[in-house]
């Protein structure tokens, strides 16, 4: 099987670069790119050669273009302007990149949302950075507010050992509410309690922490706390 | 995906530059207009140039770029930040959206008219410039390096320019058929040398 699997390798290998380079004729280019909806095999390669050669563009030269192509652009693009936060969970590439779990990445994912052309409304996002001792990010969290949803993602792998995370909410004044079990490797989106909406504000506290199997037996963290950090507006 | 950790202040850099733009391209496929436009804003001259080079036609390459941000706004849900960089993913889509232009015959590609286009330096901000790591370039220019001077050049020309086979064959003054093994023989030590 892997002998077989390493010669279609490289027979899709110079097809794929050739495809790639463009250097195939009109009707060999077609019929490639037919092959490539069938054959995801073959779009892996394809994608290996764009990474590669894509380092040869540094040589092309910038020309700006006229300040025309950006109207055209946006006149060409569909009408409704309305970018729900919501739309973010459900992108595919956010998941994709969150997943990816770097502190770096996180980092980032956090700056998308901060950065990235968001009107301010009434009851603007809130984000947290969830700081582990020496001040590195353990989770990034962010809250969409109209929506009632909070999603957290690990910013550096946690070992648990034996325990699960616990995530909490304390608002200025409150006991700890817990906001249910969340994951050391992986994002997690939680549908706020109605209850616990309101509390969900500027100024509250974001913690995880440590416990037994289940979750903590008392309603209140029993365990070590692992990483915390303040909720703040977009 | 991560890289090896390069602690250079250059490579710092680049590193933000592209998590910014992969940060665009992901609100863009959340439906966002403003990231669209800003990663128009820093990548337009430098793709702008991509099209320009292979389609040396001023009004093509216009509507080909048009049409490449077109692409970039519906296919970001596509982009995956674990198997491409932005700037490849960016590349990749403005050179296909030309080759196919130049396949398409719809028109003769003039090889002079573009000169006067390519004197216009560019000002505009280059996010591109910038996340190309200088790591990934040296090690293709390492690898190109140890292929034939001609096969390299060729390489180097087809993917820059566009050029097929049979340009190339017809500049090099070598039988079609000889033109494509010899590349071919070349992509494989070239894959062989940049996977290792």
């Amino acid at each position: 099987m892997n002998e077989e699997g390493s010669i279609e390798r490289e027979n899709a290998a110079p097809v794929a670069a050739e495809y790639v380079l463009g250097v195939l004729s009109a009707q060999e280019h077609r019929n490639f790119k037919a092959r490539l909806l069938r054959e995801p095999a073959l779009a892996a390669e394809v994608e290996f050669w764009e990474g590669k050669l894509g380092a040869l563009a540094s040589e092309i030269k910038s020309v700006s273009p006229p300040d025309r192509i950006w109207s055209r652009i946006e006149t060409a693009l569909p009408a409704n302007n309305a970018v729900r936060f919501l739309g973010l969970w459900q992108s595919l590439p956010f998941w994709r990149w969150a997943a990816i779990g770097s502190a770096a990445i996180a980092a980032a994912s956090l700056a998308a949302l901060i950065y990235v052309g968001q009107p301010p409304g009434p009851n603007p996002p809130l984000v947290a950075k969830l700081d582990v001792s020496g001040g590195q990010v353990g989770f990034v969290a962010a809250v969409d507010r109209e929506g009632g949803g909070l999603t957290i993602v690990p910013a550096s792998a946690t070992d648990v050992k034996q325990r699960v995370l616990e995530l909490w909410l304390i608002a200025p004044g409150d006991q700890p509410r817990s906001l249910g079990l969340i994951e050391p490797g992986r994002p997690i989106h939680i549908n706020l309690p109605a209850a616990l909406i309101q509390r969900v504000a500027p100024d509250a506290t974001l913690a995880v922490s440590l416990e037994p199997p289940g979750g903590s037996p008392t309603g209140l963290p029993t365990g070590q706390v692992i990483a915390s950090g303040k909720l703040t507006p977009l | 995906m991560p890289r090896a950790a390069t602690h250079s202040p250059v490579a710092m850099e680049q590193e933000a530059a592209s998590t910014q733009l992969a940060a665009a391209i992901v609100r863009i496929a959340a439906g966002d207009r403003n990231a669209l436009k800003l990663v128009y804003r820093d990548t337009a001259a430098k793709l702008f140039g991509v099209c320009l080079r292979i389609l040396h036609d001023q009004g093509e390459a216009e509507d080909v770029l048009q049409d490449v941000y077109l692409a970039v706004w519906r296919r970001a849900a596509m982009f995956d930040p674990r198997r491409a960089s932005p700037a490849s993913w960016l590349v990749a889509i403005a050179r296909n959206r030309s080759i196919d232009r130049l396949r398409s015959g719809a028109f003769v590609r003039r090889m002079q008219s573009i000169d006067g286009a390519l004197d216009i330096a560019s000002n505009a901000p280059d996010a591109l410039e910038q996340v190309e790591t200088a790591e990934e370039r040296q090690r293709l220019i390492r690898c190109l390096d140890e292929l034939e001077p001609q096969d390299a050049g060729a390489i180097r020309a087809a993917f820059l320019d566009g050029t097929t086979y049979e340009m190339l064959a017809d500049q090099l003054k070598i039988p079609l058929g000889t033109m494509k093994s010899r590349i071919r023989r070349s992509l494989i030590k070239l894959r062989a040398c940049l996977e290792k």
